[in-house]
């Protein structure tokens, strides 16, 4: 697939702090990637870098096969932290600044202002809106110039609950028109309900890289009970597609083999004459995944 | 280079703080440019002669003189224009828009040649005022006429454009450094109007130091390098002998100076990182 982003062994030191430490990622076309971390686990001084911002004490990156990087940066739209806009100038005279600077024309700016919600307040100047709609400014701001690649920053901190699912699916139609998205969050539940890959990061280290449904389908459990419990445990030690299976008193948990599913195991018992009364696919959960991945790494 | 320019002219199209500022600015610079005869009234009425003769005779307002006599004032209040480089600098570092046009797409470079392109263009709209009020008061007051007179020692224009580009660049230094709006200011012109002047003065005129090299290391100071661009013309009229030409020493050491502000602007620039 085509690479957009390479970064390699790319180091940062704040002070004592080691804020990035050797980082080495690929982000190729089409890809929601996810880089998670807690607060300070290097996420924003990462994409700082990578947007020439935050100047690396080692290493570098590659955007687009070696494309110039201030030329790169044109077909991005990245938002990092705090919306940053002229007080004294209205939505459209901000980002008409924005359009001349990514060298796209003015005409994309009335759709991204309707898009964003902020139209009818287009003539007001940036000091008087609320921090949702400064945000909601951004992310128009971002969208202008219609890049392939978008960059977010915690992009639903902040926000209203409203926003935030508005943030979200926004986010994942955007993924569909084929867009490559790099966003960074604390927030699990985030990066599972809209990342395709992720990273994990820790004081500045690549703890764990992966794609989410590799991630989370790595350990596939089945619940499953019957009235008859008894012939039902007979049944299932002999279902070829189980790894291992234990008797949590009302039920059954059947840890599967990764190919074998839920439908594979109905039809089988069925088969010998069981009907199940409970069927519960069990995914993990990013958030358990993560600690998982936190805990391995101490 | 349009490109650069126009950016700054968004930035600044609708900002009225800027328009106020610089319409002082060039509202000040006319009226010590222009307001010479009415000083020298205003001495006559209070009673003052240079050494029996009337004040109002003297003819500062003649060309070519009127170049250096106006240049020489008009220096004066640059200072104005500094202070709108600092708002200038510190808004786009305080509203963290620098760091956004920079992820949006302008290399370092491109900000700061585009903020030295706004000081040029403030410079040269400075160097015009000077230049056609100097024809209009040359027209009303000066004894001679004529293109070999008007023409001559333009050389002084040129040193005034250069001045207010140097100055303006030692300010958007400062507000790097600095990066709190008021607190450059007070810097700037505590620095500009008492310390370095008092400090210089000590170094030309005290006993103690006057003989030595202090009033050679003196032309080196920021300010003094840039003021001696345009040497005090005002000595001739009492018969003293007076630079009535911009030295190539000054020139050379203000150019330095240059330099050295456009050097460490770039580097700051280029190492700093916007948070």
């Amino acid at each position: 697939m085509k690479k957009i982003l390479s970064i390699n062994n790319l180091s940062k030191r704040f002070g004592r702090i080691q804020a990035v430490d050797k980082l080495e990622l690929k982000v190729s076309a089409g890809q929601v990637y996810g880089i998670l971390g807690p607060n300070g686990s290097g996420k924003t001084t990462t994409l700082g870098m990578i947007l020439d911002v935050v100047a690396p004490d080692e290493g570098g990156y590659v955007w687009f096969d070696n494309q110039r990087p201030v030329e790169a940066r044109k077909k991005i739209g990245a938002i990092l932290e705090t919306p940053s806009f002229f007080p004294y100038l209205t939505a459209v005279r901000n980002l008409m600044i924005t359009a001349h600077i990514k060298q796209c024309g003015e005409e994309n700016i009335e759709p991204v202002l309707k898009q964003s919600g902020l139209y009818e307040r287009r003539n007001d100047k940036f000091k008087t809106y609320s921090l949702g709609m400064k945000q909601r400014l951004s992310i128009a701001a971002a969208l202008l110039s219609n890049p392939p690649v978008l960059i977010l920053d915690e992009p639903t901190n902040g926000l209203d609950p409203e926003g935030i699912a508005e943030v979200r699916s926004l986010i994942r139609n955007i993924a569909k028109q084929g867009k490559t998205i790099i966003m960074a969050s604390h927030l699990l539940d985030e990066v599972q309900k809209v990342c395709t890959h992720f990273c994990v990061l820790r004081k500045g280290k690549k703890l764990h890289e992966g794609s989410v449904s590799e991630t989370l389908g790595e350990i596939n459990k089945v619940e499953v009970a019957a009235r008859d419990m008894k012939k039902l445990e007979t049944v299932i030690s002999k279902f070829p597609g189980k790894t291992d299976f234990h008797n949590n008193g009302t039920s059954l948990l059947i840890t599967m083999k990764e190919d074998v599913n839920a439908v594979d195991l109905n039809d089988f018992c069925f088969g010998q004459g069981i009907t199940l009364k409970k069927l519960l696919t069990q995914r993990n959960s990013l958030e358990k995944e993560f600690l998982k991945i936190l805990k391995e790494n101490d | 280079m349009i490109r650069a320019l126009k950016l700054e002219w968004l930035k600044v199209r609708n900002y009225r703080v800027f328009w106020i500022l610089t319409g002082m600015y060039l509202l000040a610079l006319l009226v010590i440019t222009s307001g010479g005869v009415f000083f020298l009234e205003w001495l006559k009425s209070e009673g003052a002669d240079f050494r029996g003769i009337d004040p109002t005779i003297v003819p500062i307002y003649d060309f070519p003189d009127i170049w250096q006599n106006t240049t020489y004032l008009g220096s004066y209040v640059i200072f104005l224009l500094a202070f709108i480089v600092i708002i200038s600098v510190n808004n786009d570092l305080t509203y963290h828009t620098l760091r956004q046009h920079i992820i949006d797409g302008i290399s370092k470079k491109e900000y700061l040649m585009s903020k030295m392109l706004m000081i040029i263009v403030m410079a040269a709209v400075s160097t015009l005022l000077i230049f056609f009020a100097g024809l209009v008061n040359g027209a009303i007051y000066s004894h001679v006429w004529g293109a070999e007179y008007i023409f001559q020692d333009m050389e002084f224009l040129a040193a005034f454009f250069y001045q207010i580009v140097i100055y303006c660049a030692m300010a958007f230094l400062l507000a790097l450094v600095i990066k709190k709006t008021g607190f450059a200011i007070v810097v700037l012109f505590l620095y500009a109007f008492m310390f370095e002047p008092v400090i210089t003065a000590i170094m030309v005129n005290a006993p103690a130091f006057r003989d030595g090299i202090a009033p050679d290391i003196a032309r080196f100071f920021p300010i003094k390098a840039i003021n001696n661009l345009i040497s005090i013309p005002f000595g001739r009229y009492i018969f003293r002998e007076i630079e009535d030409y911009v030295s190539i020493k000054a020139l050379a050491i203000a150019t330095g100076w240059f330099a050295v502000y456009l050097g460490l602007i770039y580097y700051i620039l280029k190492k700093r990182d916007l948070k």
